[in-house]
């Protein structure tokens, strides 16, 4: 064989690898979404809790939107859908993530890695899974709160950016997830993260305002970047387009992202070293 | 069906059943079953998994209704008088398991309370038993630690707590170890020794061998066979002769074989034959063979086992190689259809009876 | 081995005995009662999730107590008592998550083989989760009150507040007992504690009634849940009247719609239950 065959040939295989990365991530994601789709018990509680959730503080809590410390708004189920597409991102992400351990569990995971399949597509088409998911999940909440009143004040941009939004509330929160999954293995010890999770959802401004709290509840708020993400998305809904609310809302979950998505990464590997 | 004594009313007998039927939708799990129980006997219920023997046990027992039919046990009905059965019975069902989370003492106390043992009665009986069975030692660990023999043992203790009379053993030895095994057995004759009628359900057809003065066979939720192992082994027939012989003169044996009984389905490469004429024919055939010009490798007779009674009640075997799966290539056996005698249900006994 | 095959013995003489109700009851109890210490982890997610639930909304929804017409100025007031009466909720609900798992492994049936009385096997579970409810109660309470609650309505009110959580765990041990008995697995649990959870929020959980708009003040107003929240909140907020304070403590205006509604979802429970467990003969 000449070398003159050589380069082009490598080229060849090198992009011919790169494009085989590609389909297999693909693969990988087209799997984890049929496989949230094919299971609708996993993914109903993710849709109709947050909703419920946002019914009740409806009514609930409208008064208070009254009260110094409230942005001012029509209804209390605008300031509500920004914490629902957390709730349902969040709720989506730990599915997922106890998914790819239960594919640990029952072996699935080792006959993936024992296939030519590229290890890091098996991590990322996952994560792409839940990223998509959460765009669902996103555009979903908003376009049920719209008849309830809900009035988008940023418009189809702003739609457009909470969509992505959640999209990339749940790569990152997925990369935790799955991160957790990775290092133990263990479906249970994932689902046992949601309340961490949850927890932290209530000591920022997702329910009622930060202004409105006070004390530690306060101090534990401004500090926790769910707050912030949080009030990027509710400001799309009630304020109306700004440059900063747009990127409150798409850096803080990339932000997060660059810790769990890493972390996912070291987990995979570790867990490739025992193998 | 054998009816032991006619002079017995329903209410001596301390288990019976006449037309027991339960049936779950279209499935007849047990489809109108006949039993008489005598006082102070061990009786076996044999049958394979799906036979109906839990579903009987579970009427009763009084934790299934039936669905037609009428079931006394220790002379009280079943459905009508439940409360006053379970009174009298003690069960060690094999599904029935034991709180992982408990000790041994917790248990028994726990069982005491719930069959009304008075308080002060309640740690000497928890003694005795623990001691009967073995367990003393052991009787403060939580039951989580026990191997599979100590929780069959403290099984059998929490079903003994209040002396009853009729005690209901599901499946004892199922998975356990041979030692452990023996140890059973000797309790359970040690138990109806002291006067306790005993129903014992197994797979295992040496232990109701082993156990059992009368047996009944289950198949497809009726009973196909009722009666004493020994009667019953008698009524299969002639002993069967198995010989082995040079793979080259197998079929010339066989025709040779034929002229003293039935084939019967064996091992493959050794052949098989019912002597019509019981064992006093074993000189004729190895004359008739040797005559032939035939060299005989090997050569056993066999009496009829309660295998042989299950499978010529059933069409297959419950245990060993023969499994109802396909019995191996039953040579020189008639019909090869590798399946034993009579056809399912049937309750002829063949000519070859001896 | 004896063989009387022919035996005519009588077999009707043999000892006969029977447990009282209640000392059975009690014997069962006391196992309901061991898990606690043997199987924490099924216990203690059930003990967390009050106290979370009472400073996490306390903290999070502090401004709904600005809101005119709110019965008290402080958050864990109102709060506290909802996360007493959802705890006891739950340690009922996991009686019946026990009962599963004793109907799956068949411990069960050894305890319906036996002759203690068939209530005895309802009493038992209802009896421990007494106890668990009025362990949680006085765990919550207590942090209720390191972080502030106010007792405004003396003795009567903690002994209103008890008597809620005891009438919560009596209905959740029901609902959990026959929804177990239907279901013989994990599935009954989901819907144990998703009934629970919802009908638990459809009252005035979160607000009340003078403070809710739209549909869920008409729920909440039909949900026999809102009366005894009301009677369990008594000792720690204020009696209003069309939002005015009008006074403070237990009266019976407030109690009788609590106890009425106890009683009778208590009942209805209880039937429920005992009627899936003679639903398990057939």
């Amino acid at each position: 064989m000449s070398t003159g065959t050589l380069t082009p040939r490598a080229e060849f295989a090198h992009s011919a690898e790169a494009s085989h990365a590609w389909s297999q991530t693909m693969a990988m994601s087209k799997r984890s979404i049929i496989a949230i789709v094919r299971q609708p018990a996993l993914i109903i509680p993710s849709l109709i809790f947050p909703l419920f959730f946002a019914a009740l503080g409806a009514s609930s809590f409208n008064r208070a939107t009254q009260l110094p410390g409230f942005p001012k708004v029509d209804s209390f189920l605008a300031l509500t859908l920004a914490a629902s597409v957390l709730q349902g991102v969040i709720f989506g992400s730990v599915t997922g993530g106890a998914a790819l351990a239960v594919d640990i569990e029952t072996g699935f995971f080792d006959r993936l890695l024992a296939s030519p399949t590229s290890r890091v597509s098996i991590l990322i088409g996952r994560l792409a899974g839940n990223a998509l998911f959460g765009c669902i999940e996103a555009l979903f909440f908003t376009l049920v709160m719209i008849p309830f009143g809900v009035n988008i004040r940023s418009g189809p941009a702003g739609i457009a950016v909470i969509t992505l939004a959640g999209g990339l509330i749940g790569l990152s929160i997925g990369g935790f997830m799955a991160a957790m999954a990775l290092r133990t293995g263990s479906a249970e010890a994932v689902q046992g993260v949601f309340p961490l999770l949850f927890v932290s959802m209530f000591f920022s401004s997702a329910f009622f305002p930060r202004e409105t709290m006070q004390g530690i509840y306060r101090t534990i708020a401004n500090y926790n970047p769910l707050s912030h993400l949080y009030e990027g998305m509710r400001d799309l809904v009630i304020t109306g387009w700004s440059f900063d609310a747009m990127l409150k809302s798409l850096l803080i979950p990339i932000g997060i992202g660059c810790v769990s998505i890493p972390l996912a990464l070291l987990a995979l590997r570790r867990r490739l070293r025992a193998v | 069906m054998a009816v032991m004594s006619g002079t017995n009313s329903n209410n001596d007998y301390p288990i019976y059943a006449e037309g027991l039927m339960r049936h779950f939708g279209d499935v007849k799990a047990v489809d109108g079953v006949d039993l008489q129980v005598n006082a102070g006997e061990v009786f076996g219920f044999l049958g394979p998994n799906g036979a109906g023997k839990s579903t009987t046990v579970r009427m009763l027992t009084t934790l299934l209704r039936p669905t037609a039919g009428v079931a006394r046990v220790a002379g009280f009905d079943v459905v009508k008088d439940a409360d006053q059965v379970r009174r009298r019975i003690g069960v060690a069902l094999q599904d029935a398991a034991i709180d992982p989370l408990m000790t041994g003492h917790e248990l028994l106390a726990l069982q005491a309370v719930l069959y009304g043992i008075p308080k002060a009665k309640v740690r000497d009986r928890s003694r005795e038993l623990l001691e009967r069975v073995g367990l003393t030692g052991a009787a403060d660990r939580r039951v989580g630690t026990y191997s599979g023999g100590m929780r069959r043992r403290l099984d059998l203790a929490l079903s003994l707590i209040h002396q009853p009379t009729v005690l209901f053993l599901d499946e004892p030895t199922t998975g356990l170890d041979p030692m452990s095994r023996l140890a059973l057995w000797e309790e359970v004759r040690r138990l109806n020794a002291e006067g306790t009628t005993v129903l014992l359900t197994t797979q295992y057809l040496e232990e109701a061998d082993q156990l059992a003065d009368r047996i009944a066979i289950i198949d497809h939720g009726k009973i196909v066979r009722q009666g004493e192992p020994r009667e019953l082994k008698a009524q299969v027939g002639a002993p069967t002769l198995v010989i082995t012989v040079p793979t080259g003169q197998l079929d010339q044996a066989r025709e040779v074989l034929r002229s003293f009984g039935e084939l019967r389905p064996t091992a493959e490469g050794s052949l098989g034959v019912g002597l019509s004429a019981g064992a006093e024919a074993v000189p004729a055939v190895v004359r008739s063979l040797d005559d032939a010009g035939m060299q005989v490798q090997h050569l056993e007779l066999n009496e009829p086992s309660l295998d042989d009674v299950f499978a010529e009640a059933t069409g297959y075997r419950l245990e060993g190689a023969a499994s109802a799966s396909g019995l191996p290539q039953a040579q020189g056996a008639e019909g090869g259809t590798g399946k034993r005698g009579r056809k399912r249900g049937t309750n002829e006994t063949t000519g070859e009876s001896a | 081995m004896t063989s009387t095959s022919t035996s005519t013995a009588s077999v009707t003489t043999a000892p006969a005995t029977r447990a009282t109700t209640s000392r059975a009851a009690s014997g069962l109890m006391m196992r309901g009662l061991r898990t606690i210490t043997r199987l924490p982890s099924a216990f203690f997610p059930a003990m967390l999730m009050p106290i979370f639930q009472s400073v996490a909304f306390s903290g999070t929804f502090f401004a709904i107590t600005k809101v005119p017409g709110f019965p008290t100025d402080r958050s864990i007031n109102w709060f506290m008592p909802l996360g007493v009466l959802m705890g006891s909720a739950f340690a009922g609900v996991g009686l019946g998550f026990s009962l599963i798992r004793d109907l799956e492994t068949g411990f069960f049936d050894r305890l319906r083989m036996s002759p203690a009385p068939r209530n005895s096997l309802i009493l038992g579970p209802m009896y421990a989760a007494w106890f668990r409810s009025l362990f949680v109660a006085a765990v919550v309470a207590g942090v209720g009150f390191a972080l502030g609650a106010r007792l405004t309505g003396g003795v009567l009110g903690m002994v209103m507040l008890f008597g809620g959580a005891l009438g919560i765990a009596t209905v959740a041990t029901g609902w959990g007992l026959g929804l177990a008995f239907i279901f013989q697995d994990m599935r009954g649990a989901a819907i144990m504690q998703l009934g629970l959870f919802i009908s638990m929020f459809l009252s005035t959980a979160q607000a009340p009634l003078s403070v809710m708009t739209g549909w869920l003040h008409g729920v909440a107003s039909l949900n026999p849940i809102t009366n005894i929240l009301r009677m369990s909140r008594q000792g720690f907020v204020n009696h209003t009247v069309n939002g005015q304070t009008v006074g403070t403590g237990v009266t019976w205006h407030d109690t009788w719609g609590g106890l009425f509604a106890i009683v009778g979802l208590s009942a209805a429970a209880v039937i429920f239950a005992r009627r899936g467990l003679n639903k398990l003969d057939t």
